[in-house]
């Protein structure tokens, strides 16, 4: 990294008013032919038809004696909102702001309602032009209400889903420390299953928001793949260097430092082809078990947010077994990020009890985002950007594992595969019950 | 173990989530500024109202703008076309009438919605064209649309004069001609296919033939039931008749007490097979097409399937608003429901005539107002059964 920033110092200075000239010809130029096309006459494309319009209904939310609907016009102009119906008759409605809505505006149409609860509804919305545009909703409930009950009622679903399985997984830090080194490597992959399923779960899910709730014209599932990919590579950044750092703060492992630094740019520094000193052996670990953790956060903000979402929408009841089964399919989590720390010196439990919190309170806070300002396109994000992670942190016990099996290989040991399989097979099956 | 860094993830993260929730419900959206509010909903009793600051969206009690509206359904309801009349050598009456068929028009057929209408004389639905059993009806028929077009009437005819296998172009002309018979009421529309497309988009009106004998004298209207598919779906988002949704719920039609009223009822409904009218608080004589003197029934609700009609007979025995509308109250819910306001000439009471002009008052049924307000002062009941 320090051979990247060097090179780039030395065409900074190189950089003259010419060059920025050069640099904005092509803008010049689009600029030019932007102003000639909002110019141009209507007859230069004369068989161009009127764009259909697109209203995407984001939010539904039921309370006493009135439906809110939120509405965005996705289509490519301005729109104007005629009415609302509901299960298809025409309902007297008010529109706030007003009922003409700018390309990518948003709206809230009020529809004064008795509703009934359980039983599911259709919203519809119905443009200038006769369009209408309608949306589901599989059971009516009551919306949930930023009060200190509600918020009350949502930190205690985190807390069951989130951090209390995360840190019942802690306690299994004695029982990995005691393995001998194959039944380690067995729980080691075992995580990395445990991981990889959490990864494409949360992709799969991001893919499923983005195709039924979030409008064609955000390309939800470019942004997926987006934001999965940055998240990836800027944490496989962070995390290098935090062992990096980790192992120059320990002031014993030069070593490691200088060959690290002059491997050949492109390939990760991470390669432990390097001395593998106590100290590196020491550090690593705990700095891949924070990395899990960050990422079990991130992903685990990213569940909160779709839980709220679910509860906020009618799209679950939320009932002890629902919650149980959350809860089963995240103890695995806290196994994760105690089993690279196993074969180290003894963590403090402060230390352990920080990593489980960083893992399970986003829950919490995801729920609440989720159930009070519910949003697709961040849910999207969040659940990609714990995507990322997760595949981050296999990265990094993956090739742990790698250095701590050196020559041996990883493909060839039968309890690696063995644990691999059982770990996504263990997400699967606690996955059933939710 | 590096904090910094992980501190400068969690800022990262904080940031993140903040701009996405700041530009995704940076809501203009502000229901508590009560400046300008204005009430919506509590159209039916008891049901829920809301303050709003924001654009009210009611088809149910907001007029629609006239200059845009396919039709405007207060004329059209008492409009009855004679033609030009001249009379032939042997005595016959010849009665002439000129139709413009157009299909570029876009126009109001609910309070904001806007459709492309196909129009005979710019309406939907056309004229009314009345004769008398044996005249001579001629009408000048001018395509001026882009798709070919015709008219087909219902009733007695010689086959040229049927408007089904001569289909006239863009730009072209064509005289129909046919003596009226028999007495009844017939509907007219466009015979190009596809037929569903041409009539659902509007090419369809009524023609009375009245019998050589004058039917009784009575308050006289034309009622067609009909809707529009505006998303193409093959299924109509709007229900009324004569066009405007909601039109004669915030536009009552004003009755006499005691006096026979005859509607004209055609169904010319696309896409549903079924459509029908009730009458509330009274029953009605049913003459089906209108082509017997003798009612075939005594009913509150007539069914018809498209293309059917009929006159209905009745009258009022109590002064006060009284609803209308289609018993499939789907339909009812998507537009087509109505009210009459029956004035007892009488007594001459004012205050119904007040109560009309003012859409806020269907909140409360006029009988009740009137219990209220002057109870003891006029001779008003509220009819019997009735809370």
């Amino acid at each position: 990294m320090e051979i990247e920033e060097g090179s780039n110092a030395t065409k900074t200075s190189k950089i003259t008013s010419r060059t920025i000239l050069l640099g904005i010809i092509p803008f010049v130029v689009l600029g030019a032919m932007i102003i000639f096309l909002l110019n141009s006459p209507e007859t230069l494309f004369p068989n161009s038809i009127k764009p259909l319009p697109e209203v995407s209904i984001e939010k539904i939310e039921l309370s006493d004696g009135r439906i809110d609907v939120f509405v965005r016009n996705t289509g490519p102009s301005e729109i104007t909102i005629a009415q609302a119906d509901v299960n298809d008759r025409i309902h007297p409605a008010a529109i706030e702001p007003g009922r003409t809505l700018a390309r990518l505006a948003g709206a809230k149409v009020v529809i004064p309602f008795v509703w009934n609860a359980g039983e599911p509804y259709e919203i519809g919305i119905t443009t200038a032009d006769g369009t209408r545009f309608s949306k589901a909703i599989d059971s009516a409930a009551q919306a949930p209400v930023p009060t200190f009950g509600q918020a009350s009622t949502f930190a205690l679903i985190g807390t069951y889903v989130g951090v209390i399985p995360v840190m019942m997984g802690l306690l299994w830090y004695p029982f990995i420390r005691r393995l001998s080194a194959n039944k380690y490597n067995f729980f080691l992959s075992l995580t990395v299953g445990l991981l990889v399923f959490l990864g494409i779960d949360a992709l799969l899910e991001s893919n499923e928001i983005a195709i039924n709730s979030l409008a064609a014209t955000f390309n939800g599932q470019i942004l997926i793949i987006i934001v999965a990919a940055v998240s990836l590579l800027s944490l496989l950044y962070v995390s290098q260097k935090l062992v990096v750092r980790a192992s120059r703060a320990s002031k014993s492992d030069i070593d490691y430092i200088d060959n690290s630094k002059s491997e050949p740019r492109g390939v990760g520094t991470s390669r432990p082809v390097v001395s593998s000193s106590q100290q590196q052996l020491l550090v690593r670990p705990i700095a891949i078990s924070m990395m899990i953790a960050i990422g079990i956060g991130l992903h685990n903000f990213g569940e909160g947010l779709a839980i709220g979402a679910a509860v906020l929408l009618g799209e679950v009841a939320l009932s002890s077994f629902l919650i149980l089964g959350f809860a089963l399919h995240n103890t695995t989590e806290g196994l994760a990020i105690v089993a690279p720390m196993a074969k180290t010196r003894r963590i403090p439990i402060a230390k352990l009890l920080i990593m489980g919190l960083i893992a399970g309170v986003p829950t919490i806070i995801g729920t609440w985002l989720g159930g009070f300002l519910y949003s697709p396109i961040a849910t999207i994000i969040f659940l990609s950007i714990g995507a990322g992670a997760i595949f981050q942190v296999v990265y990094g016990i993956g090739s742990w594992m790698y250095h701590m099996n050196g020559s041996r290989g990883l493909l060839t040991n039968a309890s690696i595969i063995a644990g691999f399989a059982t770990g996504m097979l263990i997400m699967y099956l606690t996955g059933l019950l939710i | 173990m590096n904090y910094t860094m992980l501190t400068l993830i969690g800022i990262a993260a904080a940031v993140i989530t903040g701009t996405i929730f700041a530009s995704l419900y940076r809501s203009p959206i502000n229901a508590q500024d009560l400046s300008k509010t204005e009430q919506l909903g509590g159209h039916t009793p008891g049901y829920p109202s809301v303050k709003t600051t924001g654009d009210v969206l009611d088809p149910t009690s907001l007029p629609i703008e006239p200059k845009n509206a396919a039709l405007d359904p207060a004329k059209y309801l008492r409009e009855f076309n004679y033609g030009r009349i001249s009379e032939a050598a042997n005595g016959t009456t010849i009665r002439e009438f000129t139709l413009i068929a157009s299909d570029q028009d876009t126009k109001e057929i609910s309070p904001g919605v806007f459709y492309n209408v196909w129009t005979f004389n710019g309406t939907v639905p056309a004229p009314t064209l009345r004769a008398t059993e044996g005249d001579l009806i001629r009408i000048n028929f001018i395509n001026n649309g882009t798709h070919f077009h015709t008219l087909h009437f219902h009733g007695i005819h010689p086959a040229e004069m049927d408007g089904v296998f001569e289909g006239i172009a863009p730009g072209g002309k064509f005289t129909y001609e046919f003596i009226a018979e028999p007495f009844g009421v017939f509907p007219y529309h466009c015979h190009i296919q596809p037929l569903e497309e041409h009539i659902s988009h509007g090419l369809y009106g009524a023609l009375i033939i009245d019998p050589k004998e004058p039917r009784p004298s009575a308050d006289e209207l034309v009622m067609i039931m009909n809707g529009f598919d505006t998303d193409f779906d093959t299924e109509n988002n709007f229900y009324a008749v004569n066009t405007i949704p909601y039109y004669y719920m915030h536009h009552p039609i004003q009755i006499e007490k005691n006096k026979l009223v005859r509607i004209y009822l055609l169904n010319m409904l696309e896409f549903d097979p079924l459509n029908n009218f009730h009458l509330h608080a009274n029953m009605f004589h049913f003459y089906p097409s209108g082509t017997l003197q003798t009612p075939s029934d005594y009913t509150d609700v007539a069914t018809m399937n498209q293309g059917e009609r009929g006159i209905m007979e009745f009258s009022y025995k109590y002064p006060g608003k009284y609803m209308f509308h289609a018993h499939k109250t789907e339909f009812a819910e998507k537009g087509w429901m109505g009210t009459f306001l029956v004035k007892d000439m009488a007594v001459g009471d004012k205050s119904i005539n007040e109560s009309s002009n003012n859409p806020s008052s269907l909140s409360t049924p006029d009988y009740l107002t009137q219990l209220n307000n002057n109870s003891n002062t006029t001779g008003l009941k509220p009819p019997g059964g009735i809370e």
